[in-house]
């Protein structure tokens, strides 16, 4: 008796284990699908404000660890891939004074710095002449810095003016929003991630479990309800508004019938 | 005019007049700056505390050596005080800046630029008490505002401490005053010529170049009369300013 007793509780524990990662699992896939589409917002943002700018290359760096260090998030222009993999270290640059002193800034002529950007334009093989760097500030925390460099067609260019400098700003604030919402989701994403590669010792087994459920009809029918919810989400407030009121109707009408649909 | 100015301050040049820059450091070694620079000063974290050691590790990022590039010119013989606060390893910014004003406030020097600014909430008490005590000290701080829709401190704190946003104008001593705004005063800020580490020069376009022009002005101010008060230099810089305004020569 003491052993059948001892084997049901160890089957529930089980049940219990497989139940909670498989909420796990289906968070961090919701978050999976949050940070796409902020990725894809924060580029097309840095395209628009770049275009009034009259700017091709432009670039989002944010903190990366505690130490004051920037790293690229997001770039476009020619050399934007080459960028991705540039770290900014603490201070250095006008990117590193602008995170550190929260003060936007315009630099005419960088061409002729033998310092960072120097060091910048020999791994890219681009040539740095202007940069407009000013701060993304979100909730008084400065976390990152949008970049502006040079302009559209060839030198000598026309200096950034200090109109477009408050026309950065407003676009910085906008930007900053994003990669709050951004890095939040990512968080989110990595804590899931690294929780599920702690839980349990076999990792083949649990990267066969966690395939078997993302295959699974009913993981894949979440997803698919999650991808629904993001994309009325991006409609718009009344959208956003009308879909949370179904979705709340739903959910109340399924509480209280709960004895009926576990009947 | 108040009687108690200097007329003839645009031919002094800051002699006898240090001035404090709070910034990324200074290269002591342009040719602008060598042998002007009298103290340069680092924060370092010690056992959870900022103290201020000796630096020789010049300027990481460019800004300090441009904002005393620029008092440099207004202000040919005064001399410098570089506290640097930024790219000094490991310190959070709020906390290693609100130290380095507390240490030039205790050094007691007269003008104190402040090219910076914080937007965190939690920095706005403890700044006010800092600029009321360098206001009592004497201390004339000038600080750049940040022209971003947050407001910055100490920029916005209009009683104790001296404001400035960047202008259009080219005249370096052509400055303005805007009574009733929150940020006061009004110096060249866009595309200003100066100094920059390793010998060179930049354009540079930022308040944070129009606040070095104030404190180069007030250094002339004080070379005529060093015991002039917060409250003397921003009566004179408002007298001054007026005076441009009369004679058309400022924006």
């Amino acid at each position: 008796m003491v052993l059948g007793e001892n084997r049901n509780v160890a089957e529930q524990d089980s049940r219990e284990i497989n139940k909670k990662l498989q909420r796990l699992v289906e968070t961090v896939d919701v978050a999976n699908l949050l940070t796409e589409p902020l990725s894809r917002s924060i580029e097309s943002l840095l395209r628009v404000s770049a275009a009034q700018i009259d700017c091709d290359e432009a670039s989002v760096l944010v903190r990366e660890g505690g130490e004051g260090n920037l790293r690229f998030l997001c770039a476009i222009g020619k050399v934007a891939d080459q960028l991705l993999n540039i770290l900014v270290p603490a201070g250095k640059g006008i990117a590193g004074f602008v995170y550190s002193s929260g003060q936007p800034m315009v630099i005419s002529d960088v061409a002729e710095d033998e310092s960072f950007y120097a060091e910048v334009d020999k791994k890219t093989g681009y040539s740095t002449q202007m940069i407009l760097a000013t701060p993304l500030n979100h909730g008084g925390e400065i976390i990152g810095v949008l970049e502006y460099v040079n302009r559209r067609g060839g030198p000598p260019f026309k200096p950034f003016t200090p109109e477009e400098m408050d026309r950065a700003a407003g676009f910085a604030e906008a930007i900053a929003s994003l990669v709050d919402a951004y890095q939040s989701a990512k968080l989110f994403r990595d804590l899931g991630e690294q929780m599920l590669g702690e839980t349990g010792s076999d990792t083949a087994d649990v990267r066969k479990w966690l395939e078997q459920l993302r295959e699974s009809p009913s993981h894949q029918a979440m997803m698919d309800l999650a991808v629904l919810v993001r994309d009325v989400a991006s409609r718009g407030d009344s959208e956003r508004n009308l879909a949370r009121e179904v979705l709340e109707s739903v959910l109340k009408y399924s509480s209280s019938n709960d004895d009926l649909f576990n009947a | 005019m108040l009687s108690n100015i200097d007329h003839n301050w645009r031919t002094r040049s800051g002699e006898g007049i240090t001035v404090a820059i709070i910034d990324s450091g200074i290269d002591t070694t342009h040719p602008d700056l060598a042998g002007r620079v009298v103290e340069s000063v680092e924060a370092r974290l010690v056992e959870k505390r900022v103290v201020f050691e000796s630096s020789e590790s010049g300027d990481s990022a460019g800004h300090g050596t441009a904002c005393a590039g620029i008092i440099a010119r207004i202000a040919p013989d005064a001399t410098f005080c570089s506290i640097k606060v930024l790219g000094a390893g490991g310190l959070g910014d709020g906390h290693a800046f609100l130290s380095g004003l507390e240490w030039a406030i205790k050094q007691k020097y007269k003008i104190i630029n402040l090219s910076l600014g914080t937007t965190k909430p939690q920095f706005f008490a403890p700044l006010h008490d800092l600029l009321d005590r360098a206001y009592q000290a004497g201390c004339i701080v000038v600080a750049a505002a940040n022209n971003l829709p947050q407001p910055s401190f100490p920029s916005v704190f209009s009683s104790s401490l001296i404001s400035v946003i960047k202008s259009i104008e080219t005249d370096p001593l052509n400055f303005g005053f805007q009574f009733g705004e929150i940020i006061e005063l009004t110096a060249p800020g866009v595309n200003v010529r100066t100094a920059w580490p390793g010998g060179g020069y930049k354009s540079l376009t930022g308040n944070s170049f129009a606040c070095p022009h104030i404190a180069g002005v007030i250094a002339l101010l004080l070379e005529s009369d060093p015991e002039m008060t917060p409250f003397h230099v921003k009566t004179a810089l408002f007298e001054i300013a007026r005076e441009n305004l009369e004679q058309g020569v400022s924006n």
